[in-house]
């Protein structure tokens, strides 16, 4: 399998009219299943070597949630820069909600393997088997393949996918929060992370929380997994670890970014126009090697230049 | 022997029996492989009787086996065996399912376009026949079919294929009715002039009264065809009123889509009617409550004026635009956008100076960034019309405000039209209103932006020749170098890259080669590498000397880097210049 090429290939579709993205997708061939088993093999090698907290050097481009949004993330590539030009951490919820999630998760992991220096992929809560089953990744996967192999491929490297990532020391990047069982960094790097993500306990934790304005300490979270957690938390954790900032995704912002707890922490999100309905701005965040920090903001890409999967024609009955 | 090679195929045949859907499909996929191997008198005689009974399956398997049998001719042997698929390829053709259906009616006409004369005579007939004489979704299948079976089929046979379309156009049930209005202008071309005006003509007239609008608003599109295949008069005393009277419909959809039928009646109407009959109502479309209707109406602007007096379009048709161009919809005012210009050339040079610049001026400072990008798109069109002077007058301050827009891909479409401009204004001007514009494009948040500034830069020095270059691009991009940023410093890598080929040799080992060797010890491992990516680019012009004494001992150097990368991007380079 020549990993250049397909890489080359996945991009090449976006930024062209719908007319010849249609083509290109149609003569496109989708990754074969046995070379995305070959694909999941390698990255599996890469993965196993990462810390659960990934040391990761600035400048680097610290991205969210994408869920499966395929050409909102060439997108974000547009204006970002191409890897491996621009350094990039994404962290996590590759898949789910969006129409492609395959390609997505397949591209990110194809950069990876191909740049393991210049791409970090952390885990969220949607890198999981019981998840993706319900939230679309398990079913594309069944309708763009026939069967689960390919899904079963990814998830498995869904387990080693690393838990977090620190940046030049100072910035504490996670998926969804903090967690009431750690309090050091040392303590995450502890967790045997190799596993399907558990319904409780630090690794679910870092996974699941979200801060909260006006808690104190921590809260019960209204997802039914992880928890709430206040400005004093957060404080906490910077104080004891020597960190500046957490980063972190997981949720919906409507203008891409979201400070909180007086600059200690940051939501960055990813995927414009969620869902394709809810009308957000994405953002990522650019920290560049001068030592500042620049959010870039951007749209979800024009219909002209996405593919949107063929609709069923309402059944005549509809009138 | 022959029980090994088709031991798989045994399995294939098997999972088509699956109980797993997923199995199934995935045999049903392979349909082909299958009938390979079994040959094509047992594909004739076992497989597709076997298919023609598992019909009654998942819409999905429908689909995919639909769609197999369409391929399917060579495997049953050949044009003459064809008729064998059309029994499985009918069942289909009257399930629920449309999506099925249409599959199935699309691999009926394919596989009958093999088919001899006589052989579609004798199975497509009484399929069709069957077909239009069964349940409702039958019936929709059947509409289609018409303009396939007419043209091969003997007289006698075609009053009878006549009247039974002339049955489904006034069925009881809207789907087939609907069915019959999309079938309406396909079978018309394949009938005989006298039949249209007796048999289709009516029907249409018909259908464009139908009680039900999404009837209406499919019958009304068949207009345009009806007019090209019949004659003046008939479109004047027939297909005229019909659209006119769909142009009024209470229904938008039906006014939507009767507007753009407008252009291709007026067509066949001449001048004169137009003007006198299709003007007014057209100048009422434009003014409709819906602005679906508006924008549709707009977007054949330019079509329509062709077909009227000149007198008429400035002032009729001109006042209107003006209006539209106010109006407080935006995708009226892009529809506005995109096609204003094409008015250019029916107004000629001074009205359009006159009456459409303001617009356009308008049109480019307008709210939304949909309508800025349609009008952008439309410079060049405008420059041919009103020349270049007028355009730096009028224009420019438009554009060197666009130039900074807040949505990138405006920026990106000026980006676009830059090179064109270059041409025009010459290097002075260009130099003067956009030179000092193009080096902070190359400093622009958006990476596309910066890449596409560096393809500005390249094209404008090749315009304006290597010494203009030397002295108003090459300074001004390595000051850029010292940019705190990775990412422009890159840009800055690359676009040393791009204009390496633009400039004399001794600007490039002079001014270019010392910021490359430079950034062979940035900070980043990214500009690193690409530093030795322009590195290989500099080579293919430099001299022996330049590559011998400094790139080789830089990517030697890069070789050895801490990262993996910037070794990778190094070898190459070093392996390329040897």
């Amino acid at each position: 399998m020549d990993l250049d090429r397909w890489i080359e290939q996945a991009r090449w579709e976006r930024g062209a009219g719908l007319q010849a993205a249609q083509q290109r997708l149609k003569r496109c061939e989708p990754l074969k299943e046995s070379d995305v088993k070959q694909l999941c093999e390698k990255a599996v090698e890469i993965l196993v070597e990462e810390a659960n907290v990934q040391r990761v050097d600035a400048p680097v481009t610290i991205c969210g949630d994408i869920h499966g949004q395929f050409y909102d993330l060439t997108e974000l590539f547009k204006v970002g820069g191409d890897c491996p030009q621009t350094n990039y951490l994404f962290m996590g919820d590759f898949v789910d909600r969006g129409f492609y999630s395959v390609e997505t998760f397949l591209l990110l992991l194809a950069l990876k393997v191909r740049y393991p220096e210049r791409i970090t992929l952390i885990r969220g809560n949607h890198e999981s088997r019981q998840i993706t089953q319900v939230y679309g990744f398990y079913d594309e996967c069944l309708r763009k393949y026939g069967s689960a192999n390919v899904w079963r491929y990814c998830t498995d490297v869904f387990d080693y996918l690393s838990l977090s990532a620190l940046i030049d020391g100072t910035i504490f990047a996670v998926h969804g929060g903090l967690s009431p069982t750690i309090t050091t960094l040392d303590q995450i790097r502890t967790i045997d992370r190799k596993q399907e993500v558990p319904h409780d306990g630090a690794m679910c934790d870092l996974l699941w929380s979200d801060p909260e304005d006006g808690v104190d300490g921590w809260g019960l979270s209204p997802r039914g997994a992880g928890y709430l957690f206040g400005h004093d938390i957060a404080t906490q954790f910077c104080q004891a670890n020597g960190v500046e900032l957490i980063a972190r995704a997981h949720q919906l912002v409507m203008e891409g970014y979201k400070w909180m707890f007086r600059d200690q922490l940051v939501t960055v999100w990813s995927a414009p126009n969620y869902c394709y309905r809810c009308g957000n701005v994405a953002a990522i965040l650019e920290l560049d090697d001068g030592g500042s920090k620049n959010f870039k903001v951007f749209e979800a890409a024009p219909q002209e230049a996405r593919g949107v999967p063929s609709k069923k024609a309402a059944p005549d009955y509809f009138l | 022997m022959e029980d090994s090679t088709l031991a798989p195929i045994a399995l294939l045949i098997d999972s088509l029996r699956s109980q797993d859907a997923a199995q199934r499909l995935a045999s049903v996929k392979k349909l082909s492989t299958i009938a390979l191997a079994l040959g094509e008198e047992r594909t004739r005689r076992e497989l597709i009787p076997f298919v023609n009974e598992s019909v009654d399956d998942e819409d999905e398997i429908l689909l995919a086996l639909a769609e197999e049998l369409g391929e399917f001719v060579p495997l049953v042997g050949g044009p003459q065996h064809a008729h064998f698929l059309l029994p499985p390829l009918e069942s289909l053709a009257t399930v629920d399912e449309t999506v099925v259906r249409e599959r199935a009616v699309a691999s009926v006409i394919s596989v009958t376009g093999h088919m001899p004369a006589a052989s579609m005579q004798e199975h497509l007939l009484p399929l069709l026949q069957r077909l239009a004489g069964r349940e409702w979704p039958a019936r929709v299948s059947a509409c289609k079919l018409f303009a396939t079976a007419y043209p091969p089929a003997p007289e006698h046979n075609r009053a009878e294929l006549r009247a039974a379309f002339l049955k489904l156009c006034h069925d009881e049930t809207p789907m087939v009715r609907r069915a019959a209005a999309q079938a309406l202008a396909p079978f018309a071309e394949t009938l005989e002039p006298q039949h249209i005006r007796e048999d289709i003509l009516p029907s249409f007239v018909d259908l464009t009264q139908d009680d039900q609008d999404s009837v209406r608003l499919i019958a009304v599109e068949a207009a345009g065809a009806l007019a090209k295949v019949l004659s003046r008069d008939e479109v004047a005393a027939s297909v005229m009123p019909a659209v006119m009277h769909c142009s009024q419909d209470k229904s938008w959809r039906v006014r939507y889509n009767a507007v753009q039928q407008l252009p291709a009646l007026g067509e066949a109407l001449g001048m004169e009617t137009a003007s006198s009959e299709l003007l007014p109502l057209y100048l009422q479309l434009l003014r409709d409550n819906e602005p679906e209707v508006r924008t549709a109406a707009t977007s054949k602007l330019s079509a329509f004026a062709r077909l009227i007096p000149v007198g008429d379009v400035t002032s009729q048709l001109l006042p209107r635009v003006k209006e539209i161009g106010g109006d407080a919809n935006q995708l009226v005012r892009s529809a506005l956008a995109t096609v204003v210009m094409e008015l250019a050339p029916i107004l000629g040079k001074n009205d359009t100076v006159e009456q459409l610049l303001p617009l356009f001026l308008s049109l480019l400072k307008d709210d939304w960034p949909d309508v800025r990008l349609a009008i952008i798109g439309k410079l060049q069109a405008v420059n041919q019309v009103i020349g270049i002077e007028l355009l730096a007058q009028t224009l420019l301050p438009a554009v060197e405000d666009l130039a900074t827009d807040k949505h990138w891909r405006v920026r990106q479409a000026i980006i676009e039209h830059t090179p064109m401009l270059a041409t025009q204004l010459g290097a002075d001007l260009f130099q003067q209103k956009l030179g000092k514009q193009c080096m902070q494009w190359l400093q622009d948040p958006v990476y596309s932006i910066r890449e596409a500034a560096i393809h500005v830069l390249q094209a404008v020095a090749k315009e304006f020749g290597p010494d203009w270059a030397r002295e108003h691009i090459v300074p001004q991009v390595l000051l850029l170098v010292n940019s705190d940023n990775y990412l422009h410093r890159m840009t800055v890598l690359a676009a040393i890259g791009a204009l390496s080929t633009c400039v004399s040799r001794e600007v490039v080992q002079m001014s270019m080669l010392p910021s490359v060797v430079a950034c062979c010890k940035d900070r980043t491992p990214n500009v690193r590498f690409n530093a030795a990516k322009v590195m290989q680019q500099l080579a293919a012009v430099l001299d022996g000397p330049a590559i011998q004494h400094t790139i080789k001992p830089c990517l030697a150097e890069l070789s050895a880097d801490g990262d993996a990368d910037v070794r990778f991007y190094a070898a190459a380079a070093a392996s390329a210049c040897s």
